[in-house]
């Protein structure tokens, strides 16, 4: 079968690209406020989310995966073979080259969404509008709207909360290492609880809501404690700015679960079709379920850090160029509404991209009054992609679909 | 180039305005040079300290467009972005109008300022020196309140808002006593249109800096 194994080739190519693009879009989801608030340089945010990126992937990451993401095309457009791995070729390729264009674009989408989009302009093409779930295409909708807006209540309202109990008051440094086991507790309380909800690993435990919610609040317990404790030592001998040190701690806590999460829950965007691809063309079918062997992960995580090298690689040059810094307070806000957000609205079993939540984040702190500079305008063009995510996508799959199709 | 999600921070216009009132700052001490230099006989340095002062205003200048060049429609900041302007437009004036009083001068190189108005003409240089340099403390102290929102943070700058208006009364009261010793002893009457006209240009400019001072009470009212 030379020609199944061509497209496996092809599968491999396009799957490092399109993991490649996902490092490249998001790796500023969990590293932008990171780096802007200079809590550690660009090289150590580059390195630390390329290594959790690689580990979120391959351990924490999805060992089965659905064959089409978010259940939105149905499986029968798999049922022949050949059919099946130009589809996903196509669909893959057409994701990536999406992403490819926003990321040049400088503007953060989901690549989630653009895998979907993609699967649904194959399925349509193979087997009509019929394939398509509309419900769930609606959820991914209402996600363009409902989870900036909640990003940016959470933000606004955290920041605020920050200002008024700590900030503005006469020894706020005192203060902040009084409230400091509130601050560090309720962050691991949204990490556990992600972790247990979020990603494939904690699907994998299976622990109830009840018994997630014990955990997590016996872990954030422990965590505020202990934080205290650590954060007290490290931080005291220089006061002056002990407010933002404290923060800074926090926050690169924050990041790192966020990178973590990200290669475990956006490594099957690239990988999925690929392993679909890959049982295809060894086995000759596959079901709605695959499970995904783990070098295909490590695979789909070396390129999300591949892509994470290129865009650290960028952020270098921007940082050249005076920007706005955040200071670590402000970094916080946006971390934990963006966190939020995704557990929040994954619980309810809302399609939400972390992207979309970070950009909330950063306009809820930007509306409290805690940036000095935020581009709103920008604002409008990003909400044009993520709108514009699915059929573009769906369009370029279908194009490359036929062409595809002429071909073989 | 840019990277998603970085490209929605853009240059602070804050950092511009407090290198703006640096300028403005360190045009106090050439504008008190070359004036000091005008009136002292034998000092031939007028023309450099003026050129210096020159300089420093159009290097102000290229900040003030920066500034408003970079701020792009529907920028989110946490002033007005009409304050902004208004505030940045009052601080240049007061560069210009320190640069205006020494070309003034320098239409007149002699016979110089008459000996016996000396005394009350340092007194109003020196009433306007002060709320020139007061600026720079005032952006410094107005860009810590807007990270902490803290009350005594802007009751400082309020205090420092307070105190311009204070110097720019006093600066009033010395303009005003300058005209009328001019007019009392001085006969000749181009060296009064001199006078009088130096003495307002020179009051201008705790005016403008009491201007700005307005426009950041708007800026950090609640």
């Amino acid at each position: 079968m030379p020609q199944e194994y061509f497209a496996l080739i092809l599968g491999y190519i396009f799957g490092f690209y399109m993991a490649w693009n996902i490092g490249a879009n998001d790796v500023a989801n969990s590293m932008a406020s990171v780096v802007a608030t200079k809590a550690i340089t660009i090289r150590q945010a580059v390195f630390i989310a390329a290594v959790l990126n690689i580990i979120g992937a391959t351990f924490i990451g999805t060992h089965v995966t659905n064959t089409i993401r978010k259940s939105i095309v149905s499986t029968d457009v798999l049922t022949d073979p050949h059919v099946a791995i130009i589809g996903t070729l196509s669909a893959l390729l057409a994701a990536a080259l999406w992403v490819s264009f926003s990321t040049w674009k400088s503007l953060p989408v989901s690549t989630t969404h653009s895998i979907v989009g993609a699967m649904i302009g194959f399925g349509i093409m193979a087997g009509g509008f019929s394939v398509v779930n509309w419900f769930n295409l609606a959820a991914v909708a209402m996600s363009w709207v409902i989870s900036p807006l909640f990003s940016i209540v959470i933000a606004f309202v955290m920041f605020k909360i920050i200002v008024k109990l700590i900030l503005s008051i006469r020894d706020p440094f005192a203060r902040a290492l009084k409230l400091l086991p509130l601050f560090v507790g309720v962050t691991f309380f949204i990490v556990v609880l992600s972790f247990l909800f979020k990603t494939p690993l904690g699907q994998t435990l299976a622990i109830d809501t009840a018994a997630a919610l014990l955990i997590a609040v016996i872990l954030s317990t422990f965590c505020g404690i202990t934080g205290k404790l650590i954060l007290e030592r490290i931080v005291a001998p220089n006061a002056s700015n002990g407010v933002e040190e404290i923060f800074k701690r926090i926050q690169v806590v924050m990041a790192c679960y966020v990178a973590l999460a990200q290669g475990a829950n956006d490594v099957a965007n690239a990988i999925g079709p690929l392993a679909v691809i890959y049982f295809l063309a060894k086995t000759g079918s596959v079901g709605s379920k695959v499970s995904v062997p783990t070098f295909l992960l490590l695979f789909g995580g070396t390129g999300i850090a591949c892509g994470i090298a290129m865009a650290g690689q960028r952020v270098m040059e921007t940082l050249g160029k005076k920007i706005t810094t955040l200071s670590n307070t402000r970094g916080f806000s946006v971390n934990f509404a963006a966190a939020t957000t995704v557990l929040a609205a994954s619980k309810m079993g809302m399609p939400v991209s972390t992207s979309h939540a970070a950009v909330g984040g950063v306009l809820g702190v930007g509306l409290a009054g805690g940036i000095e500079a935020v581009n709103f305008n920008i604002v409008f063009k990003i909400i044009l992609y993520w709108v514009l995510t699915v059929p573009a996508s769906a369009f370029t799959s279908m194009a490359i679909f036929k062409t595809l199709r002429l071909l073989f | 180039m840019r990277i998603p999600l970085l490209s929605m921070f853009i240059t602070s216009p804050f950092s511009g305005l407090q290198e703006h009132a640096e300028k403005v700052k360190e045009c106090a001490w050439a504008f008190q040079q070359a004036v000091e230099c005008y009136v002292a006989s034998q000092c031939k340095r007028f023309e450099e300290f003026r050129q210096e002062v020159v300089k420093l205003e159009s290097e102000a200048d290229a900040i003030k467009r920066r500034i408003r060049g970079h701020i792009p429609k529907g920028t989110l900041m946490p002033v007005d972005k009409f304050q902004l302007f208004m505030y940045l437009r009052e601080q240049d004036n007061v560069l210009d109008a320190a640069e205006d009083s020494l070309d003034w001068l320098s239409y007149r190189p002699e016979p110089g300022l008459p000996e016996m108005l000396e005394k009350d003409f340092f007194l109003l240089v020196d009433s306007v020196i002060a709320p020139i340099e007061e600026l720079e403390k005032m952006v410094i102290e107005a860009r810590q309140y807007f990270k902490n929102y803290a009350k005594e943070q802007r009751n400082l700058v309020k205090g420092i808002i307070h105190g311009l208006r204070k110097m720019e009364h006093e600066a009033d009261k010395l303009e005003h006593s300058f005209k009328q010793k001019t007019f009392e002893l001085i006969k000749d009457p181009t060296t009064i249109f001199h006078m009088i006209r130096l003495a307002e240009i020179i009051g201008s400019i705790a005016d403008h800096a009491e201007n700005a001072g307005d426009m950041m009470r708007a800026m950090v009212a609640k």
